[in-house]
């Protein structure tokens, strides 16, 4: 696929990166010179030092053959210029990433598919529907979706308190248990377990299921007792906490402290009554305590340095707070802070590409890498018809060491996969995998 | 640095070497002579040493650094002229590992000077072998590499970016591995229309294979001792021309002009006019003197000159009519040629049109900001303004340059070669050209340097080759310092 992206901030630079090593032709352009050195040098792709905005600089970058132009600059005008012209000039789809939550409403859909403009992305507004769905889930430590909701990934940290614990995978597979264990990060590793494996203390597991029975896995992970979230703090507000505190339910309450004093009262006037704005530091330990931080269920931290969100989570849990969300932009220290046992990381970044790469999936049904789970891929296969594995069980397939199936979407509806499971042909197929090369892979499902 | 993923890929590349002796065991198996022991040996040891890099880089961690970058592409063409002179070692014809390691160095370098003084009695594997070097070493082993193996999944982007192609970045495509296929295409087409050509021209088979080779990678080795002299065909001469001529463009404009039908773009290009600008007039000199001073027909002298000028200017090193015996007014003219080179992003040596077309203008916009202080003159190369990053290394490269042959020069006098030979041994190992003036003008061999000098010279067209930068970081400090 021949990829256009405008704009080397850090979303474009972090997708032109992603994508280079998926080898797709990848041309990053850039009126900033200074910008495209570090890409150039780093990635394989080409840079092109030239305004975005003009034609013949779009001319130049070759957007006439390209399947994919994604508009990551900085401002959101010139993001739509790009697509409308991108598309005139014969690109096949064009993504625009916007700073204004009211173009997403879907009644304004086909105005910007008039003006050739495919999809927009908003990554405040994606990272803060992450926070929402957090919140809602407070025990889960990530989740995703597949095929809107058909199967469902979640991560869980399970402490001494499961059931589960110490046995092997094989033992609770014969108990028919509705879910399927893809990934363990246990410390720094990242297994793909076998029969013989098991789930011990401290374990992060990930587990594949169907969103009826996450009240199952709850309670044989122990995390029934765990709070539901009441009460909120946010530190920080910037445009990622306004789009959360509208998307996080009506029940909860929300607190936004704000240390800048102009931006505090902007902010009364952005978000909904039920929240309330403190002007404060939020690294400050009497103010916290003041707003009552021990009757807080969930701790959110979105100021702009990632040093500092790390560091408040880290004081808000030895208040008491179980559960913590901190925005982490430096992608170096998402290691870390997970390391750190902040509940959930936050990065505007890999959001915003998880979501492209979905749409080019959906876009192409050849098979892409759609997802990074701690260091394990997660690809979607479509089980051609002549393929190896159609009409087989997965225990007759025997994929590599480093994979496995994580379940199945069959005519929409999710199918959780084990040995027995037969794969049929036009399934599509989640597949985990590590170290594995997703060439390796294909040739199962084509 | 990561020393295991180095090795793994110096193995990779030892393999690829292994596949070109592979190519001239079995030619040497065909024509029977008696170098078919020494191709057996070598391909047995290209494969060894290849074998034992991959096993000790077994488990590399697939990151390659700017570093391991650097080393590679300088350790490959070490590795390559090490394997390489085992065929000449072992089947005699050249004496000593000196000799046979100046050769296989000069072919790899695409230099093209030789210590063969019995080229006409070698066999015909051997003599392949010498210009396959000189092909393979004309586009750059790592470029060649990356073409033939476009999945090498191991730091392309490290090593094509420590693999100098010139002052100013090119790519044709955003991926590498397609990138350096299209110049593979490029450099393959040119060398089989060359081919084609000489052998229409009358010359059989291998001799056209060889000299495509060594003209389209603007080495210079011949399949005889009298070089083209010895063909004495006015219509290979120009052939030859015609394709030295085109070997010395940067290959970039070639693809667009023939690939991508992009023709106002070959003739807008600066490097371009001044490559063509120099070489017509340095013909059109040449050609007057070798007739008025020298007594030749029209004909002739201008088509010596012509000869003569695209073979030094390209760094190749054909010889079709001595230049020692030309009115020594001329041979300036000649050293000049030899000290800009050809085009960047090309085959050739040298210093490169495109450098000399930015010293020029530089100093053209300095001199006019002595009257206008305040004015802002941007220096351009194709309508493109040049950053100063950019500036900055042109005038470090320009004094490295000047340095290392200076060096080269003193150690070569050093070793014991007159004054102003040792001036154009120098210049012409470092611009990979092959023959100098006097005792070392085209019509001799090198054999008679002593050998200290044959380790000075190849050392010279080892950093020529690698346009010394990436040779000198090596050396300095900070390069090895842990932090």
């Amino acid at each position: 696929m021949k990829i256009v992206i405008a704009g080397a901030g850090a979303v474009g630079t972090h997708l032109a990166n992603l994508l280079s090593k998926e080898k797709h032709d990848i041309i990053l352009i850039d009126q900033d010179a200074a910008k495209l050195e570090e890409p150039g040098s780093r990635f394989d792709l080409l840079t092109i030092n030239i305004s975005a905005t003009s034609i013949h600089g779009l001319k130049e970058a070759g957007v006439g053959s390209a399947d994919l132009v994604i508009a990551v600059t900085p401002d959101e005008s010139r993001n739509i210029a790009i697509c409308m012209l991108s598309h005139s000039l014969g690109a096949k789809k064009t993504v625009a990433r916007i700073n204004n939550s009211e173009y997403l409403d879907p009644k304004y859909r086909r105005y910007f598919q008039e003006m050739g403009i495919d999809s927009l992305i908003y990554p405040e507004r994606l990272a803060a529907q992450e926070i929402a769905d957090s919140m809602k889930m407070s025990w889960v430590r990530q989740s995703w979706e597949f095929h809107d909701g058909a199967l469902e990934l979640i991560g869980v940290k399970v402490r001494a308190n499961a059931q589960i614990l110490n046995r092997k995978l094989k033992e609770l597979g014969e108990e028919s248990l509705p879910f399927h264990v893809v990934a363990i990060k246990r410390k720094r590793n990242t297994i793909i377990p076998r029969g013989n494996d098991m789930l011990l203390e401290g374990d992060l597991v990930y587990f594949m299921t169907t969103k009826k029975h996450l009240p199952v896995i709850r309670t044989l992970c122990g995390k029934d007792k765990y709070e539901e979230v009441k009460n909120i703090t946010i530190i920080g507000g910037g445009k990622a906490a306004v789009q959360a505190s509208m998307l996080i339910p009506d029940y909860m309450n929300i607190k936004i402290i704000e240390q800048d004093e102009e931006r505090a009262k902007q902010l009364t006037s952005m978000v909904h009554d039920r929240v309330m704005v403190i002007h404060g530091d939020g690294r400050d330990m009497r103010l916290l305590v003041d707003e009552d931080i021990k009757n807080t269920q969930a701790f959110v931290a979105l100021t702009g340095s990632a040093e500092t969100n790390i560091l408040a989570c880290l004081a808000a849990k030895r208040m008491g707070v179980r559960k913590t969300v901190a925005m982490v932009e430096n992608l170096d220290y998402v290691s870390m802070a997970e390391s750190l046992d902040i509940g959930t990381i936050i990065n505007k970044k890999t959001i915003a590409a998880g979501h492209i790469y979905q749409m080019m999936l959906d876009a192409d049904v050849s098979n892409l890498k759609c997802l990074t789970v701690s260091s394990a891929d997660v690809v979607e296969f479509i089980v051609g018809e002549k393929s190896r594995a159609a009409g087989k069980e997965i225990r007759e397939l025997d994929l590599p060491a480093g994979a496995t199936i994580g379940g199945l979407v069959r005519n929409g509806e999710g199918i959780l996969a084990s040995g027995s499971t037969r794969l049929e042909s036009d399934d599509s197929a989640v597949v985990f995998c590590i170290d594995t090369e997703v060439k390796r892979l294909e040739k199962y499902f084509k | 640095m990561n020393f295991k993923l180095i090795l793994r890929v110096l193995g990779l590349l030892a393999f690829v070497e292994a596949f070109f002796l592979l190519c001239c065991t079995a030619m040497a198996f065909c024509y029977a002579e008696d170098d078919t022991m020494a191709f057996v040996v070598s391909l047995g040891i290209a494969i060894g040493t290849g074998l034992l890099f991959t096993l000790a880089g077994k488990g590399a961690e697939k990151n390659m650094s700017r570093k391991d970058g650097y080393i590679v592409v300088s350790v490959s063409w070490i590795l390559f002229a090490i394997i390489g002179m085992f065929p000449y070692l072992l089947s005699h014809y050249t004496s000593g590992v000196t000799d046979a390691f100046f050769e296989s160095m000069s072919g790899f370098t695409s230099t093209g000077s030789s210590i063969m003084d019995n080229i006409d009695s070698c066999p015909h594997a051997l003599l392949f072998w010498r210009s396959l070097t000189q092909w393979v070493g004309g586009l750059g082993i790592i470029l060649f590499t990356i073409a033939l193996i476009p999945s090498i999944g191991m730091g392309d982007v490290s090593l094509f970016a420590a693999q100098s192609m010139g002052p100013l970045p090119g790519k044709l495509q955003p991926r590498i591995a397609n990138t350096a296929q299209w110049i593979f295409t490029v450099y393959l087409v040119l060398t089989i229309g060359c081919a084609v050509s000489l052998y229409f021209c009358g010359m059989n088979v291998f001799d056209a294979v060889n000299h495509a080779f060594t003209s389209i990678g603007t080495g210079g080795f011949s399949t005889h001792q009298d070089s083209i002299q010895f063909f004495n065909s006015a219509r290979i001469e120009y052939v030859l021309i015609a394709f030295m001529f085109f070997a010395g463009v940067n290959y970039n404009l070639i693809y667009f002009f023939a690939l991508r039908g992009k023709f106002k773009r070959l003739f807008k290009d600066t490097e371009f006019k001044w490559y063509a600008i120099l070489f017509i007039i340095s013909t059109a000199i040449c050609a007057l003197s070798l007739h008025f001073d020298n007594g030749l027909d029209w004909e002739p002298s201008l088509r010596f000159s012509a000869f003569q000028t695209i073979s030094l200017s390209t760094s190749t090193g054909y010889c079709s009519h001595d230049y020692m015996l030309w009115a020594p007014k001329l041979q300036p003219i000649l050293l000049l040629l030899m000290v800009i080179g050809g085009c960047a992003g090309s085959s050739a040596g040298g210093f490169k049109v495109v450098r000399i077309a930015m010293l020029c203008k530089m100093t053209r916009n300095e001199t006019k900001k002595m009257l206008h202080p305040n004015a802002v003159i941007p220096l351009r190369i194709n309508g493109q303004v040049v950053a100063t990053p950019a500036k900055m290394i042109l005038i470090t490269f320009t004094f490295l340059y000047l340095l290392t042959f200076f060096v080269g020069w003193l150690a070569l006098m050093f070793f014991g070669i007159e004054f102003s030979e040792a001036a154009t041994c120098s210049l012409s190992a470092l611009s990979n050209i092959g023959p100098g003036i006097g005792a070392y003008g085209p019509a001799f061999s090198w054999s008679i340097m002593s050998p200290g000098a044959k380790w000075v010279c190849a050392a010279l067209m080892f950093i020529g080759r690698l346009e010394i930068m990436c040779v000198f970081v090596l050396f300095t400090r900070s390069f090895w310092k842990r932090h």
